[in-house]
């Protein structure tokens, strides 16, 4: 098996809370604080570490608002986070693809 | 590590992707529609006098029919004003989950057209209570509030069905309870969409 596309996976990504949390924003313009941590069932603390790490990377924006007077926090994928994710994708089907039996 | 994590990887990315892009078109619009055609039906209903089963049943039919093909083109016409996919994924998902629960009480509810015993109360019954369930249903890919809206028309189908069981409910009234649920509640809703919902949403 060639390591090759195992070692070129993005370890920021890879992780399962980040890893699920950036497949959510793939697949929505942007989800709300609230969204993203009930449906990933994930404290407060956890979501907020996993947001800022991602944030910093560049790969996620995050914007605050109000919504009937109250704050609302929504996260988006950045261009940069979309072909991060695009790249880690194509490199798990090119992983599957090497572990399919031939 | 497994041999194959990259798949399960891959299948739990696709299922969380399917899970988020939950249908966000705006709803105020489509519910203010449906609430004036219920409350338009329940007044033409009245003035003619609709009250045999095959007009009752053929009239609200009829209003069902014109309220999810209205529904179906103002979603689309918010669709091309965003440049968006109307049949996305999303759509999709609402339209299968609403679909059997809508059907079934369409045909259930008609059942006075076929016995001729009356029962229009019974049937304004079915109607609402199988409404109620498609709107819960769609719930699992909308907003939340639809599905509190879906439990407010079961909770009311309940609430008709032992009313009239223990004769709380006079007869005669079937085209009022309709067009309270069908039109006054989803004018009301709409009107409670138009205060919240947000801007430029997308499905």
């Amino acid at each position: 098996m060639n390591p090759e596309p195992f070692l070129q996976l993005d370890r920021l990504i890879h992780e399962k809370g980040r890893l699920a949390i950036m497949s959510m924003l793939a697949a929505s313009p942007e989800l709300s604080f609230t969204e993203l941590r009930d449906t990933l069932e994930m404290t407060d603390g956890n979501l907020t570490t996993h947001i800022r790490a991602l944030q910093q990377e560049g790969y996620l924006s995050v914007a605050k608002s109000f919504r009937n007077n109250r704050p609302l926090t929504t996260c988006s994928l950045t261009v940069a986070g979309r072909q991060a994710f695009a790249e880690y994708i194509s490199l798990l089907e090119q992983i599957v693809r090497q572990n399919k039996p031939r | 590590m497994k041999p194959d994590w990259a798949e399960e990887n891959l299948q739990t990315i696709r299922t969380l992707m399917e899970r988020s892009a939950v249908y966000r078109r705006a709803l105020a619009p489509i519910m203010f529609f449906a609430g004036l055609v219920g409350l338009a039906t329940m007044g033409m209903g009245m003035f003619f006098h609709m009250n045999s089963a095959r007009e009752f049943c053929g009239l609200w039919l009829g209003a069902a029919v014109v309220a999810v093909a209205s529904a179906l083109l103002i979603a689309r016409r918010q669709a091309l004003k965003d440049k968006e996919v109307f049949w996305s994924p999303p759509t999709r998902r609402v339209a299968q989950a609403i679909l059997p629960p809508l059907l079934a009480g369409m045909c259930l509810g008609a059942f006075p057209v076929f016995t001729d015993t009356g029962g229009l109360t019974f049937a304004s019954t079915l109607w609402v209570l199988f409404y109620g369930c498609a709107l819960h249903a769609a719930g699992f890919f909308m907003s939340r509030g639809i599905k509190v809206f879906g439990w407010l028309f079961i909770t009311g189908g309940c609430g008709i069905f032992y009313g009239s069981m223990a004769n709380l409910i006079p007869d005669g009234i079937s085209m009022w309870l309709m067009g309270f649920f069908f039109g006054v509640l989803h004018l009301a809703y709409g009107a409670y969409l138009y205060l919240t919902e947000r801007k430029n949403p997308v499905a």
